[in-house]
Formats: C-alpha cells, structure tokens, sequence
C-alpha cells in the first residue's frame, strides 16, 4: 500500500483523554469502588458517566436509573461531584503543562497538547515524551488516561481513540494509511451522519478511501471543514490548537434539574432565576456582557420548550435578566405540565462597558448596579455562593434542590473537614472511607 | 509552567548562580535554579530573558551573561529614606501552602479514622496531606491498599521484601500475599483546633 506521506511528525500532537473520567475519580478515591461497575450521576436520574465495568454490563451514558438497576444490578449510582472533577481536570493539564506550555482544554477530561521542536530540550522522541507525561497523569491522578500521537489534531484523535482504556499509539505521517484502511469515516472527528451518508454514495467507506479522493472532488462537493479534514487525514497540519485556559466564552450556559418535577409556577421560575444569578456569576467573572438569552424548561418526559429574548442593551445583572425573560417565562409555562429542569443561555456576549451616556439615566442606574453587584460578589467570594440572592429565587434556595439531598449530595460536601462549611470546602481532592 | 511576572525574580536566581560558581548555568541547571520541573520551560525563560538582553548565547548555544545582566533592578521611585522593603525581602517566604505541599498536582488530603498510628502521633480526626504516586522509601508512613481499604502504616524495607507495620502495640506487622498497592505517601499531619 502506498503511504499519504513520508514524513513522520513534521508536527508532534498529542490529544489525551481521561478514561471515563468522572467515574475514574470515584473510584480513584475509593478503593471499595475498585473492579465494580460505578456510575454517576444520581442527582439527574441518568447516567453521566459509567467505569468500564458498567459499560461491560451494557450501561450507557443518558440511561435513566431506573434501567441502570434492571441491567446491571450491583452497579453502584453516585451523584456527581463536580467540584472534585473539575480539581482533578485543573491537575490533568496542569501536568500536562510541565511539558508543553501549548495545551488545548478541550473539554473537563480532554486535551491536545503540541510537542514539536521539545525532543532536543527535553532529550527525548515524542513517542517517550507522550509515554512520560501518560505515566504521570496515571500515577499522579490514580487512574488511566488514552493518548494519541499524531502529525495533527484529527489523527491524534483517531490514535488515542485506537487503544483504549489506558492506551497508548502512536501514528506518524507514513504509517497513517494502515491505520485509516482499518476505520470506518463515520468514526473520524467531525464527520457526522449526514456526511457518511454522502459519502457512501460515492462508495467511500473508510477513512483511507476519504484520503484518497482527490483534492478537486473534495473542494467541489464538500464545504471547507470537510476538505480541512481531508487535508489532515493526509497528514497535513492545519486546525490549530486553541491554547490558554478556557477563555473565550461564546456562550454561556446554566442547566439544572430538580427532583421531584413540579408544576408550581412560582417554584419553577425560582429554579429559572437561579440559573440565571449563576450565569450571571459567571459572565461577570468572564467581564462579558450578554445580548440575547434563551430560556428553557423540561418536562418530565425530556421535551424541552424554550424562548429567546433581546436585551435593549448587554447586561451581566440578573435583574435585568429576569426582567426581561419573566413574560416569555409566562408564556412557555404550562401547568397542566410537570417540569424537572430549567436553563438559561446568555448570548451575544461582548466585552463589558457601561462609558455610554444617554438621555434616560441608564447609564446611572447600570453604574448602581454594577456598584451594588460588586458588593455582592465580594460578599460571595468571602462567604461562599448564594450568600445574597435575588428575592425571586427564594424558592429555590429554600428547599433542596433534590428530593433527599443527602442521598443526592456528593460524599465530599457531607464529610466536611474542621473548619469547612457548607459553602466553601479545601481545594484538594479528598480520599474517601475509612483509613485505619 | 513559565510565569512572565516573576521574571526578575528568576533574574535575581540565576544572578546569584552566577556569584557562587563564576559561570553561567546550563539549561539543566537553570531548571533546577529557577524551580522548573521541565527544561523546555527554562529554555523559554532563557529565551525570553535573551530577547530583552539579560542573557545571551555563545556560538556552542551556551549561556552567557547579556548587556543588562549586571544592572541593577529598579525597585520603585524613593522619594526618601530606604525604598520600601516588601519587594525584595518577601520574595524569599513561602506560603503554608507552598511549605506543606511539595508536587501540587498530586498532593490529596484525607482524614485519619483508626488508631494505629498513635504511636507515631497521628491521631484519629488528624487530616494528613498525602502524594499520590510518589515512590516510598523505607519508615516513609504511606497510605496503602488492603481489602478494598484505605490503611495508614509505616512503609518498612528489608532487603527484597516489604512490609507494613503499624505504631501501635495493638496491630500485628501485614505482609502482602500478593502485590503491595501503595496509593500515597504522607508528607504533612495537619490537626486544627477550633
């Protein structure tokens, strides 16, 4: 067979990921956990992540409880801890980083990483670095992480995928061809149903069959992403890496669920406001300002129903949110309808800045505001989120926010340490259980 | 991981490697100088360092002290009496933090419930701060695996054969059947009052 090319790694990326991430990190911390189908989140009646074990049993990620206990009955249902997955991504790149300051967070338990130019620095091939830095993350983290080598980031992700859990492959520029005979183009990054569909009718079947089209075929049928990754399913390196700490938000988004599902309008908009004083957190964090916003709300039977408002101007205040989305709230509720979760997205964000003088004392009343949210965050940041809160989400502050917290609530928010509390707890990771 | 800020604290390490020895650093040495874990960071600190005309690089690609190297930092304008102390002195404290924790990303905490290391004054109720993945070396007080638990124990080596041995009369020495699964080693007790 005849290589795509005869380079090897005339660019050196690495993309890593987490081997079932969230439930590593339980079963990480706890040894009893070890070698036993565990699955998270309790908290939302579905299955966020599963250990190896329980996808062995047949469990898969969005199965309610409800099927996981008839599949697979020992599989022990955590709730999610969030707090103690985001620590441990934090840790994820961070290692990564004592490497290469170039890494791309893709998401909670993902990353890319470019090592190029690093073996003479570091007196190592690449194949030894990403091997190194795999051995850290394992040893370090206390369970298994995929790697992939590659001359590029959709290759990198075909080779981490390649051996998995706890793999490790490498796929230089002239070897790429026997990889690409052996999958499917529905299983490369970035194509999706409606491609393969395509592509079948030209016979093309795997990925190798997609390197071999030729460049005018691919430019005349296909739209740019597509010959991007055809490009790079020949080796060339073209998607760059997006490199810092997540930084550039284009949207904003609070989700939650609450149990039992309810029909109390007022109990419902209390949840929506809570989402939005979050969102609000957050996009003041970010200093970004949003636009537009839609609202959402679920039933009990996963249909979601949602509206889109403009904002006369960007804001990052809850109360002009909740101002402005409250007649499409009472719109979109119905009920005669049970629901189980609402959401907010913020869009349109742009950088925030009130200088603009106008006629109708806007600019004063942002300038209040923003006086009177900095206040609040300061509150925040020293005793904890949800210290002050807008009068409108009373209601969902008051009760919890699942039927039975405690069975709901994360291990790690009841084990309190001396001295935490309830709103803030120590920035490491904990090991769980007895230690005798 | 490179913090730009504190590039003339680095200065101020690599200065003083310079006094001590007669000699620049080479890259490895540097990493070790200004607190790196990986040389490609020192590289680039070198390199940044060079772009501003601190240091330079002779033909071999050697480090050489560069046109500013011997300035002397300015510490703030003094408009009287002594320039302000903070600057120079508190950049060689540490935080708590930095003291208790030696590798950040694999530093975890937990909470002690047994007794078995009353003799060795950990009590139950005591956090201990423990790092992950680290190797034990012989009387190191680990945290290892056994039946599906986690246990506290002094970490013994005799010869080829390892053991876990308890500080307290109580609890007999464990010998591993199989493989010793250390998950952690305790590198700090913490116990707060209130």
């Amino acid at each position: 067979m005849e290589p795509l090319t005869l380079s090897t790694f005339p660019r050196a990326i690495v993309h890593i990921d987490g081997d079932a991430f969230f439930a590593s990190c339980e079963q990480s911390r706890r040894p009893k956990l070890q070698g036993r189908p565990v699955v998270t989140g309790k908290e939302r009646g579905i299955a966020a992540s599963m250990s190896y074990e329980a996808k062995a049993r047949g469990v898969v990620r969005g199965m309610r409880i409800a099927e996981i206990r008839k599949v697979c009955p020992e599989a022990v249902i955590l709730p999610s801890d969030y707090e103690t997955y985001s620590l441990l991504s934090k840790r994820f790149f961070a290692i990564v980083r004592r490497y290469t300051p170039d890494v791309e967070e893709y998401s909670i338990d993902e990353c890319f990483a470019d090592l190029t130019g690093l073996r003479r620095p570091l007196r190592m091939n690449y194949f030894e670095i990403a091997a190194r830095i795999k051995k850290e993350l394992d040893a370090e983290l206390g369970f298994t992480f995929s790697v992939g080598l590659a001359p590029n980031k959709v290759v990198a992700k075909i080779a981490s995928k390649w051996v998995k859990p706890s793999g490790l492959t490498a796929i230089p520029g002239k070897e790429l061809h026997r990889y690409l005979a052996k999958l499917p183009v529905e299983k490369v990054w970035g194509i999706g149903p409606n491609t393969t569909a395509f592509l079948q009718k030209h016979d093309i079947r795997t990925a190798l069959e997609f390197a071999r089209a030729s460049e005018d075929w691919v430019k005349k049928f296909l739209s740019k992403p597509f010959f991007h990754i055809w490009q790079e399913l020949n080796g060339q390196y073209v998607f760059e890496l997006a490199i810092g700490e997540h930084e550039t938000y284009y949207t904003i988004q609070k989700v939650k669920t609450f149990r039992p599902a309810s029909s109390d309008r007022a109990f419902v908009l209390a949840q929506l406001a809570k989402n939005i004083e979050n969102a609000c957190i957050k996009i003041r964090k970010h200093k970004l300002a949003a636009q537009r916003v839609v609202i959402f709300l679920r039933t009990q039977e996963f249909r979601d129903f949602g509206l889109e408002v403009e904002l006369s101007g960007p804001t990052q205040f809850p109360n002009d949110i909740l101002h402005a989305v409250t007649p499409a709230f009472e719109n979109l509720f119905d009920s005669s309808a049970a629901y189980r979760a609402s959401g907010v997205i913020l869009l349109k964000l742009t950088e925030a800045y009130y200088g603009q003088l106008d006629l109708f004392g806007e600019a004063i009343r942002m300038q209040r505001l923003s006086n009177l949210y900095e206040s609040v965050d300061t509150l925040r940041e020293k005793y904890g989120k949800h210290t002050v809160f807008l009068g409108a989400s009373f209601l969902a502050h008051k009760s919890a926010q699942h039927d039975g917290e405690r069975g709901h609530l994360p291990e790690r928010r009841r084990e309190l340490l001396p001295g935490e509390t309830a709103r803030k707890r120590l920035g490491i990771p904990m090991f769980m259980g007895e230690v005798q | 991981m490179l913090v730009y800020m504190n590039l003339q604290e680095h200065l101020a390490k690599i200065r003083a490697f310079y006094r001590s020895h007669k000699r620049m650093p080479s890259y490895s040495e540097l990493t070790a100088v200004v607190g790196f874990r990986s040389t490609n960071a020192a590289y680039k600190l070198a390199t940044r360092l060079m772009d501003q005309g601190w240091l330079e690089k002779d033909a071999a690609g050697k480090l050489l002290p560069g046109p500013h190297f011997h300035t002397v930092p300015v510490l703030g304008t003094v408009t009287a009496g002594f320039p302000s102390p903070a600057e120079e002195e508190l950049a060689d404290t540490m935080s708590l933090d930095e003291y208790l924790i030696t590798n950040k990303e694999a530093t975890y905490i937990l909470k002690v419930n047994g007794e078995s290391m009353m003799g060795a004054g950990i009590l139950p109720g005591d956090m201990l701060l423990v790092e992950r993945g680290a190797e034990p070396r012989d009387s190191d007080i680990v945290i290892a695996q056994v039946d599906r638990e986690w246990t506290i124990k002094f970490f013994r080596k005799r010869g080829r054969m390892v053991f876990l041995e308890a500080a307290h009369q109580d609890f007999k020495p464990i010998y591993p059947t199989e493989e010793l699964k250390i998950a952690a080693v305790v590198r700090a007790v913490i116990r707060k009052y209130t």
